[in-house]
């Protein structure tokens, strides 16, 4: 409401913000030793958006690039703008949106992606990521040249050799066992040679010692392919033969080029023989060798020659014919597998977009053992369904390995267990410690990472450490993180290697369309008077228990449920999501509740038809597979965690029965108590989401709401108790439920608590008690002990 | 949003109070000299819980 006569005010001084946060970037540019930054190439600390402080800007802090950037004649059938900061901008209208689209995904990290204008951005890292697929640094720049609308600044072509030029020379490769380090050119292997470092992880056969160089023709097989038909996937001419109508002239170099990039990856395979020199170096010193080589800026490339190791043996898994690929997934996989061997990488899907597919479909390919890490053991459950359900595996080669599920493990082809099973380092029982033991022994063709976004890097080196795996692939659906931690995922596991456009997967259906709504619940008077007064954990208690929020949650329950949805509710705040859940009387989940009352709770929302509504913590953001809720209410939050709000909504993705509907299929409710901090949270969780496309409608009254009579907390009377029990309620009510290996950075679970001895001593009033309950009960749950005991 | 004032006149957070009189659900009198301070007070509280979707880090 007050906005408006905000950000008015607020214009003057923005920009004299802006200036001085450029030159607080500019001093710390300046710093002679960044110290921090370990591990990172020095192209990839450079920045470009730096390089245009001297460009003139107008009021409102436009940058005007005229000078650096002449309009083609024809700029009208080009599709995009570079911007010498390394922005780029897309019409999504043109007609050679397509072929941009896929271009510019392979090269920059997308950056906001609503209906009309993409932003793209260039970084290092997105540059390396393409050449790791194949672009070479020519073409980058060509095609670049080509697509846009006006002439591509100097700048940004420098910037681009400089990111491309040294990457991919370099392969990591692990051939017959062993882990050669690769290049087609000699010279650059010798400049490797020569560094000390590099000198001592090398390592000598004795039979071969006089041997410098490993010589060897390669014979190059030709890429996989996989289940589906391919004719569905090449159609690049499309775009304008859907609308001739508009005689929109595509400019001929403009789709030649596209079809010669897009056979690449076919082209490369047809060079049969390519010659290329290759050293052996030590297992051991893997990580040091990888780290010293970025700072030598030649990032080694992890491949996997897959279809030449003949030391581990083959498992007999194969798509079943009735899995067929969707378009992107298929794209996605070529890109992993493009040059007939295994990539180490990313794949960014959608959640409900069919991750577990791509999954399932590169183990197929590669054909090796297998090992699937996720996140919970709810998670292990349904990947070893979808392993069953589109591959040939059958239960003897699948093995569960979580702490409540131990399958034998001898002879199997594929493991699917947890993260914090493997990273486990206390006592074990003597079966799982077998289990282990056989686990380090084993050497595995590939390893899926579930939710690679959630693990910690530190978790995750742990994890490599115990492992042995010749590819990698981290499979998710928001590659970011609050602390910034992403980046080190490029070098953990190897370069992000597809990105899909949300709003376009759900215009075909292959995800549900989903009306995001901002639900805005006025506090109630006697809520907003405590809130002002009291601290701060209290204060979320009190927001998330405003009794309007309440009342809206009902009313949407029982107005869903009249229309036959189901719904899902989440809350992080156990306190709330007991007491909502208890007052509607519906069935919910949290932490402690046990694995068999969970998937009983789930299995009655799936196929019970009076279950329709469940209440769900934390616990339920990631990897829970429901695949029927359509309407997802959000009560309480992670703060602004951006992946929390994109992760929940996956939860509702998955494609519905009749999916391409006019209307959209699926909701998502945010509520929010007004005048709260809860507003700015849900801003900043919303960024997101608004970047990939949706937008979110505000609702500010619920129609209809005040006819409802049977919602509670009608009454002043009412309302006033409900506040009596939250002020009861104690501090650590307050507190949002803790998963393990969510915040990496909380150390242990202190934490310091305000009271007099009674309430340690238990001499505090009954109401405290009913409420404590739950601390001490949930004791049980192995997860939690750490934290709480 | 009355609450804030209310709370603002209990703490005498202005240095003293200013609420003449408690009219109903949604107004009070207040004296006029101190709107002007009153505004940026609630300024200041929109700017706390509003979050700056433009920028970027």
């Amino acid at each position: 409401m007050g906005n408006n006569k905000r950000s008015k005010k607020d214009y003057s001084d923005k920009k004299t913000k802006r200036k001085k946060k450029e030159i607080e970037d500019e001093t710390y540019v300046d710093d002679p030793e960044p110290l921090d930054e370990d591990g990172v190439p020095v192209a990839a600390k450079k920045n470009v958006e730096k390089d245009d402080a001297a460009v003139p800007e107008d009021e409102f802090g436009a940058k005007d690039y005229r000078t650096q950037m002449i309009l083609k004649p024809d700029h009208k059938s080009r599709p995009l703008w570079v911007a010498p900061n390394g922005h780029i901008f897309l019409e999504s209208f043109s007609p050679v949106y397509r072929h941009a689209h896929d271009f510019l995904i392979a090269i920059a990290e997308p950056v906001c992606r609503p209906e009309h204008i993409h932003e793209y951005k260039l970084t290092a890292y997105s540059l390396y990521a393409a050449v790791s697929v194949g672009l070479e640094t020519h073409d980058i720049v060509e095609y670049l040249k080509r697509l846009s609308k006006t002439s591509v600044p100097d700048g940004i072509v420098e910037f681009i050799n400089l990111c491309t030029l040294s990457y991919g020379k370099v392969k990591l490769v692990l051939k017959h066992n062993r882990y050669f380090i690769e290049s087609p050119f000699a010279e650059v292997l010798q400049k490797l040679l020569k560094d000390p470092v590099i000198q001592d992880c090398r390592l000598r056969r004795d039979t071969e010692d006089t041997q410098v160089l490993i010589n060897q023709a390669d014979k190059k097989l030709k890429a996989p392919q996989f289940g589906a038909p391919s004719s569905s996937t090449t159609q690049p001419a499309a775009p304008t033969t859907d609308q001739p109508d508009l005689e929109v002239v595509v400019p001929e170099d403009i789709s030649d080029f596209y079809n010669k990039m897009d056979k690449q990856d076919e082209k490369e395979d047809e060079d049969n023989i390519m010659k290329t020199v290759s050293f052996e170096v030590n297992q051991e010193k893997i990580e040091v060798i990888q780290k010293r080589c970025i700072e030598m800026e030649y990032p080694l490339l992890a491949e996997y020659d897959f279809r030449n190791d003949t030391h581990n043996p083959d498992i007999n898994i194969d798509l079943k014919p009735s899995a067929v690929l969707r378009p992107y997934q298929e794209k996605s996989l070529r890109k992993m597998f493009g040059n007939g061997r295994a990539r180490s990488g990313v794949i960014v899907l959608p959640c409900g977009a069919g991750k577990s597919l791509v999954g399932v479909t590169a183990c197929c390919t590669v054909r090796k053992r297998a090992l699937v890490l996720c996140n919970s053991g709810v998670s292990v459950e349904q990947w070893k369904h979808q392993f069953k359900l589109w591959s040939t595996a059958d239960d003897s080669m699948i093995c569960r390995f979580t702490s409540e599920a131990k399958d034998k493990p001898m002879g199997c082809g594929i493991l699917v267990t947890t993260y914090s099973m493997i990273s486990h380092s206390q006592k074990r029982s003597w079966e799982a410690d077998q289990t282990m033991q056989w686990l380090k022994d084993q050497e595995w063709g590939i390893m899926l990472l579930d939710e690679v976004h959630t693990i910690p890097a530190k978790m995750f080196r742990r994890v490599l450490t115990i492992v042995q795996s010749h590819c990698k692939l981290g499979l998710t659906a928001t590659l970011l993180r609050e602390d910034d931690k992403i980046a080190d995922l490029n070098f953990l596991i190897g370069p992000k290697l597809f990105e899909a456009n949300w709003l376009e997967l759900q215009k075909r259906g292959f995800i549900a369309r989903v009306q995001c709504a901002e639900v805005w619940c006025p506090m109630s008077p006697e809520f907003y008077r405590e809130y002002l007064v009291c601290k701060t954990a209290k204060r979320l208690l009190l927001y998330v228990m405003n009794p309007n929020k309440y009342r809206a949650t009902q009313y949407l329950i029982a107005y869903h449920e009249r229309r036959g949805d189901k719904t899902i509710v989440f809350s992080d705040n156990v306190f709330a999501l007991k007491h909502y859940a208890v007052k509607m009387n519906k069935p919910y989940i949290y932490g402690p509740t046990s694995q068999s009352e969970r998937i009983q709770i789930l299995q009655n929302f799936k196929l019970n038809p009076k279950v329709n509504t469940i209440f769900v913590s934390k616990v339920a953001d990631t990897s829970f597979d429901l695949p029927e809720a359509n309407v997802l209410i959000q009560i309480s939050s992670h703060g602004g965690s951006r992946r929390q709000e994109a992760q929940r909504l996956g939860r509702i993705l998955r494609a519905k029965k009749g999916a391409i509907a006019e209307e959209y299929n699926a909701f998502f409710y945010t509520l929010v108590s007004q005048d709260t901090m809860e507003m700015s949270y849900s801003r900043k969780r919303q960024r997101f989401l608004i970047n990939q496309g949706y937008s979110y409608k505000v609702i500010t009254k619920l129609a209809g709401m005040d006819e409802e009579k049977s919602l509670h907390y009608g009454t002043r009377d009412e309302q006033g108790q409900l506040l009596q029990q939250v002020l009861a309620a104690s501090e650590t009510d307050a507190d949002e439920e803790r998963v393990a290996g969510e915040l990496g950075g909380g150390g242990g679970g202190f934490r310091r608590v305000g009271g007099a001895m009674s309430s340690l001593s238990g001499a505090d009033d009954a109401v405290y008690h009913e409420y404590s309950h739950r601390s001490s009960s949930n004791v049980k749950h192995p997860l939690f002990k750490k934290f709480r005991a | 949003m009355k609450q804030f004032l209310l709370h603002l006149d209990e703490t005498n957070t202005l240095g003293r109070r200013f609420i003449i009189q408690d009219l109903d659900e949604t107004h009070l009198f207040i004296s006029s000299d101190v709107l002007e301070l009153l505004m940026t007070r609630v300024d200041d509280l929109l700017d706390q819980i509003s979050f700056p979707i433009n920028e970027r880090e």
